[in-house]
């Protein structure tokens, strides 16, 4: 069922960019505080728009992550361009990693990012083509508390 | 209604001449100026007793226990953060301090230090049987405990569910002294002695139990001239009546890093000072902090020695601290099964789990939140960003917020770049 949207914002994630991965999902998190958005479900958003964030960040040349909001749904979109998943099944499993050694020595590629993201998600799409880039849609129920 | 929100600072509205500098240096932008007055907002407040150091004009008095007050009681107990051997100069041993502080007026002293190493050994005890979720934050620091209440809400879960030192100390001697003498609990006084007033907060108002352990919380600063001239006139060398078991495990506790010096994780970290500790535990609520048993986080520069209540030059007391653990060594001599005893029967548990209690949002309608904060990025696309605080909010952003939330006569004239000055 289509709800309105109540909220919507844009951030641009540059590739590569690590000084700054992180910095569109901590303005998310502080829009969410301001409205009032339940701690436990801001968490969720928390973490899953930032494990998402720096998958582009980690791989991708850029990408744009959109918060939408509706009177009963957080919504982060993530659209990216880059190489794309060849497959997604296997990038589900936790501990598959592509990441790069260097990568690795930053304490990233732990292979627990999409498996992250779906933990906290209650609707989890992923949508890849390679060489051309990858479309997330996490969906966060804001009346379920999920305790 | 609910009860106002009790806070361990006031300001003296004599000496409040309402500059901006408290305002400006409050990390929860809890201050505003308004008819030439700091007012404090509650509801923001950490109690971190920043404003305490800033202010130019002593208008901001913390509100610790007076050490007359004691006498209210029929026995009289100090219970001496160990942040208190960091204050006389590295010639000062913990014994000697101890007695001292005795002389001032007390019937007994007990230690801190001991329940610092018994919940080294408890903390050490719950990271093992708690293995999720991590990263486990420490519960010693009532602001910490505070700031995440207000700021991190999502967090408060992650907070160990045990008492800091100083109340599992008081819990003890409550009952131990009460045997050992025959006399009532209620007629013991059992007086921490503080390196900053938040302490007064977590005591007048605890969030994980009925009714703090503790009566009161003396500031250092009180008893720090009395201390100073008895061991000046140390000739006659105070008879040791109070010998104390203490390593240098218990007396670390009162620097950043020293509750992690005590347990066995290679992964814990030790951060201090209200800004980094902000910044970490934004990390941690965005899930960026993995692979961490512990976290350590204090909200006073370097840990408690950096607290605004204490004397002492805090990089010579940390100098002090660190003379001092090399002497007393890194071997607890307290009984590890006592203290799996005490654990095994809740001892150092919370009577209550600590509730979030995030700032207020924008507005409680939802709708109306979002109408504001569109509002709220309108009004701030017109202030000119200068931040200097004339208008009595502490930076342009906050003013914007202070305008959409409606503060009763609050126009966008009270910019002095925009209108008319009214400080």
């Amino acid at each position: 069922m289509e709800q309105e949207t109540i909220l919507q914002e844009e951030f641009e994630i540059a590739g590569g960019d690590f000084v700054n991965g992180g910095v569109a999902s901590c303005r998310i998190k502080n829009i969410l505080k301001e409205i009032g958005v339940d701690a436990n479900i801001l968490r969720r958003v928390a973490i899953a728009s930032y494990e998402a964030e720096m998958n582009v960040v980690m791989y991708a040349k850029k990408g744009i992550m959109k918060l939408i909001l509706t009177p009963n749904k957080v919504i982060i979109r993530v659209d990216d361009e880059g190489p794309g998943i060849p497959d997604i099944e296997l990038a589900m499993q936790p501990g598959y990693s592509t990441a790069t050694p260097e990568m690795r020595e930053m304490g990233f590629g732990a292979g627990m990012g999409l498996p992250n993201i779906k933990k906290n998600a209650d609707v989890f799409n992923i949508n890849s083509t390679v060489n051309k880039g990858t479309n997330l849609e996490i969906t966060i129920n804001l009346n379920n508390k999920n305790e | 209604m609910s009860e106002p929100i009790y806070h361990s600072v006031k300001i003296d509205e004599t000496k409040c001449i309402g500059c901006v500098v408290c305002m400006k240096a409050c990390p929860t932008k809890a201050i505003r100026i308004k008819q030439r007055k700091a007012r404090v907002i509650g509801e923001r407040c950490i109690d971190c007793g920043e404003c305490l150091r800033v202010c130019p004009y002593n208008a901001i008095t913390p509100l610790t226990t007076q050490a007359s007050d004691i006498n209210r009681f029929k026995m009289k107990i100090a219970l001496p953060s160990p942040v208190i051997y960091s204050q006389f100069g590295p010639g000062s041993m913990p014994d000697e301090i101890l007695n001292a502080l005795k002389d001032l007026g007390f019937d007994y002293v007990y230690d801190e230090a001991l329940a610092c190493e018994m919940t080294s050994i408890a903390i050490q005890e719950y990271l093992e049987r708690n293995p999720t979720p991590r990263p486990i934050i420490s519960s010693t620091c009532p602001v910490v405990v505070r700031l995440i209440q207000r700021l991190f809400p999502g967090l408060v879960s992650l907070i160990i569910r045990m008492e800091p030192p100083r109340e599992i100390a008081a819990k003890n001697l409550r009952k131990e002294l009460s045997r050992e003498y025959k006399i009532s609990e209620s007629d013991i006084g059992i007086f921490h002695i503080t390196p900053c007033p938040a302490k007064m907060v977590s005591i007048n108002r605890p969030e994980t139990m009925e009714k703090s352990h503790l009566n009161g919380a003396i500031s250092i600063k009180e008893i720090y001239n009395g201390i100073m001239l008895r061991l000046k006139n140390r000739e006659k060398k105070f008879l040791v009546q109070t010998q104390s078991q203490v390593s240098g495990i218990g007396i670390g506790w009162s620097i950043s890093g020293g509750e992690i010096r005590g347990i066995k994780s290679d992964l814990a970290v030790s951060v201090s000072g209200v800004y980094d500790t902000i910044k970490i535990l934004n990390d941690v609520e965005s899930g960026k902090i993995k692979n961490i048993d512990y976290l350590e986080c204090l909200i006073c520069p370097d840990g408690c020695i950096g607290g605004p209540l204490t004397v002492e030059n805090r990089f010579l007391a940390k100098s002090t601290i660190l003379s001092l653990i090399r002497k007393f060594g890194g071997k607890s001599r307290i009984d590890t099964n006592y203290v799996q005893q005490l654990y095994e029967k809740n001892f150092f548990s919370f009577e209550r789990d600590i509730k979030p209690k995030p700032f207020p949002p924008l507005d409680p309608n939802k709708n109306e939140a979002i109408k504001k904060l569109k509002k709220k990025e309108k009004i701030l696309k017109t202030l000119p960003g200068i931040n200097c605080g004339v208008c009595g909010s502490p930076d342009c952003e906050t003013f914007a917020e202070d305008l959409v939330r409606n503060e009763q006569g609050l126009t966008v004239g009270r910019c002095v770049f925009l209108g008319e000055s009214n400080l």
